[in-house]
């Protein structure tokens, strides 16, 4: 149910904005209000971490919103909850699963994916386990009905694109620089046709991120052919500054989140910059 | 169901779970180990840089004092000749000559105790490459004299403050430098753990332990061993002796792992022991972790044991029981070094005195008869050690 609901939302527009959060970040209680927020002020996709305590494919501000949500006590069965109260709050939004390969191996592929699936989750991307050792489970997400995303990179080869997209029946998630989650390189021209180019490879939705943290890396995203562009770091960079400066204030965090969001959508434009009188 | 590993697989582990983003250098790495390292070129001067940078062969020494304590006839392969104190060294030659025939212009690698550390720093002043070291700020503080030697051979060493700031947080933050990197940076895996081709190339890389053994055994005892025994943590110096004996039946291969406080304590590294297999730095091995996956952190005097998962190649050689693991707890391992030291006039790393202590108890324990002939791992030398020798020394008021 929920993967045809993320095609659907594919189909209906061409310029999507996800936030990424992790499960349970702070506390679960504040994560499904944090997911409601960001759906009202226009996320149309959630991407939504498992927390871990070695996420080797991420940044250092994600790998403390792992920390954050596993020291409020948020295990895999506290994040699947948090996911369906998510998705009791936001119904008509699909949900991309973010999780390591050992908490989907220690739990079973199986019972995993079923979980996921009633849970509400529309797709799953395993970052560590790369196309050639994830037929199984592939196989097992399509008996479930849960969606394949299958990570592409910088230095993936034209060939192997097209292999990914073949796997990928959600999207293919494109890391659009070479390294981590949240660097902060500007990379505005190489990005734009790192895009270009995997999307002529690639006959999939695609989805963009790793460090999109301006209104005009997303544009550039979108302008270059992806559907979809993530922020992660860049909001929960927010998310971790409003828990330091105003602990205990949740109208405060909410605002700053959404604001920082807002400011990304592509709708929104920024005031013109005022040439300086030189 | 049980999950197979598709690429460089040792029965139902090791495999190359890593993100794709790593996937282009793993297979270039691989394809390497595939065309030049088994090439003549390359095995010459990998041996060459072995015999006259290395210091090989090293010796097989007899300890019969040693001997008479364990009741066996014990023989030490001396490792801790090796340049740079550690058989690390043999494994970062080659890496460090492979990086170079790749192109690349930077090394990057973990260390837990510094032996690695200190190896990838004395090859990249050697060979010209510039060297960052990722090195968790605990062992930082417990091998300081390591952190010294890598500085002054000019590598940059990085201090990691996440979770438990030792050996797995260091391997997390070189993996991601080497994300970041790849063009021009090769990640000079420091033991036969992490993703395929790695478990295998390390190996390889080490086997000149098991080889130069087997032929020592011959010529100086005039048989064949009962047993090998090494310590493991990641397990390369036990792989790379092992290697040398794989075909030989009769030899029997025992690995110490680090039991820490006492399994039943929760605090040890004893993971052939007490762990289950699941996914940990790209391949699939036994590991501590909790029931949801979460990967537990490991717990040992030795900082180069220290770590909450294994070689795959040993987690298939527990399950096809070719060779048997068992736990050493800290106490023994230190009693172990004093044992050696005042015996033999060798100083141990406490990373080797865990097969030492192995060895001493191996008759009581039924591992091996009285009598028996049996080579053990001296994986390192225990200068960096000091600190923590000193402050546990027998009958010393501190």
């Amino acid at each position: 149910m929920s993967l045809a609901r993320l095609h659907e939302v594919l189909c209906q527009s061409r310029q999507h904005v996800s936030p990424f959060l992790m499960l349970g970040d702070p506390t679960p209680d504040v994560c499904v209000a944090l997911c409601r927020e960001l759906v009202a002020a226009g996320a149309s996709m959630l991407e939504l971490g498992l927390p871990y305590a070695d996420p080797s494919a991420d940044g250092p501000v994600v790998q403390a919103a792992g920390m954050r949500a596993r020291k409020a006590g948020v295990s895999t069965d506290e994040a699947l909850q948090t996911l369906a109260r998510v998705r009791a709050a936001c119904p008509d939004t699909p949900c991309n699963l973010l999780v390591y390969g050992n908490l989907v191996h220690a739990r079973g592929y199986a019972r995993f994916c079923a979980d996921a699936v009633a849970a509400g989750a529309s797709s799953l991307l395993v970052p560590d386990i790369p196309l050639e050792e994830g037929a199984v489970l592939r196989r097992i997400c399509r008996e479930h009905g849960l969606g394949n995303v299958l990570l592409a990179g910088p230095r993936t080869p034209n060939k192997r694109l097209a292999a990914i997209a073949a796997e990928s029946d959600a999207f293919v998630y494109l890391a659009g620089h070479q390294g981590i989650t949240g660097a902060n390189a500007n990379m505005a021209e190489c990005r734009a046709a790192l895009v270009a180019r995997v999307r002529r490879y690639i006959d999939v939705p695609m989805c963009v991120g790793f460090g999109l943290s301006s209104p005009q890396h997303i544009q550039e995203v979108h302008g270059a052919g992806a559907e979809v562009a993530v922020v992660g770091s860049h909001l929960l960079r927010v998310l971790s500054h409003a828990l330091q400066e105003h602990p205990g204030d949740l109208a405060h965090l909410l605002a700053a989140v959404r604001t920082a969001f807002q400011q990304l959508l592509p709708a929104f434009r920024q005031p013109k910059e005022i040439p300086s009188c030189s | 169901m049980s999950v197979i590993p598709q690429v460089g697989a040792f029965g139902a582990y090791g495999g190359r779970y890593a993100p794709e983003l790593l996937w282009h250098a793993l297979a270039e790495l691989a394809d390497a180990h595939r065309r030049i390292v088994p090439s003549p070129e390359f095995q010459r001067a990998f041996r060459r840089e072995l015999r006259t940078w290395g210091g090989r062969p090293t010796p097989l020494t007899e300890v019969p004092s040693f001997s008479a304590l364990a009741r066996l006839r014990v023989w030490l392969k001396r490792e801790d000749l090796l340049h740079g104190g550690a058989h690390k060294t043999n494994n970062v030659i080659g890496q460090a000559l492979l990086a170079k025939r790749l192109g690349k212009r930077r090394l990057v690698a973990e260390t837990g105790a510094g032996q690695h550390g200190v190896a990838t720093a004395m090859a990249g002043a050697r060979h010209g490459l510039p060297v960052t070291i990722y090195m968790g700020a605990r062992d930082m503080e417990r091998q300081a004299s390591n952190v010294a030697r890598m500085k002054l051979c000019g590598a940059e060493v990085i201090p990691v403050t996440t979770g438990a700031a030792t050996l797995k947080e260091a391997i997390d933050d070189a993996l991601r430098d080497w994300a970041a990197t790849v063009d021009d940076t090769h990640y000079v895996l420091g033991t036969v753990c992490g993703p395929d081709p790695f478990p295998a190339l390390v190996r390889d890389l080490q086997a000149v332990i098991g080889r130069e053994a087997r032929a020592q055994c011959l010529r100086q005892i005039g048989e064949l061993p009962a047993a090998a025994m090494a310590c493991v943590g990641g397990g390369s110096n036990a792989i790379g002796l092992f290697s040398g004996f794989v075909d030989d039946d009769q030899v029997k291969f025992f690995g110490a792992e680090p039991g820490g406080s006492g399994i039943a304590s929760g605090r040890h590294g004893a993971t052939l022991c007490a762990g289950t297999p699941g996914l940990l730095h790209g391949a699939r091995s036994y590991m501590l972790q909790d029931k949801h996956g979460q990967v537990l952190d490991s717990h040992s005097v030795a900082a180069g044991l220290d770590y909450p998962a294994v070689g795959p190649e040993h987690s298939f050689l527990k399950d096809s029981g070719r060779a048997e693991y068992r736990a050493v707890c800290d106490d023994a391992a230190l009693a172990a070094v004093t044992t050696l030291t005042r015996s033999e006039g060798i100083l141990p790393a406490i990373e080797s005195a865990h097969a030492l202590a192995l060895c001493l108890t191996a008759v009581d324990d039924g591992l091996l008869n009285e009598g028996d002939c049996v080579v053990v791992n001296l994986s390192g030398r225990g200068d960096k050690d000091l600190p923590t020798l000193l402050a546990n020394l027998p009958g010393e008021e501190s």
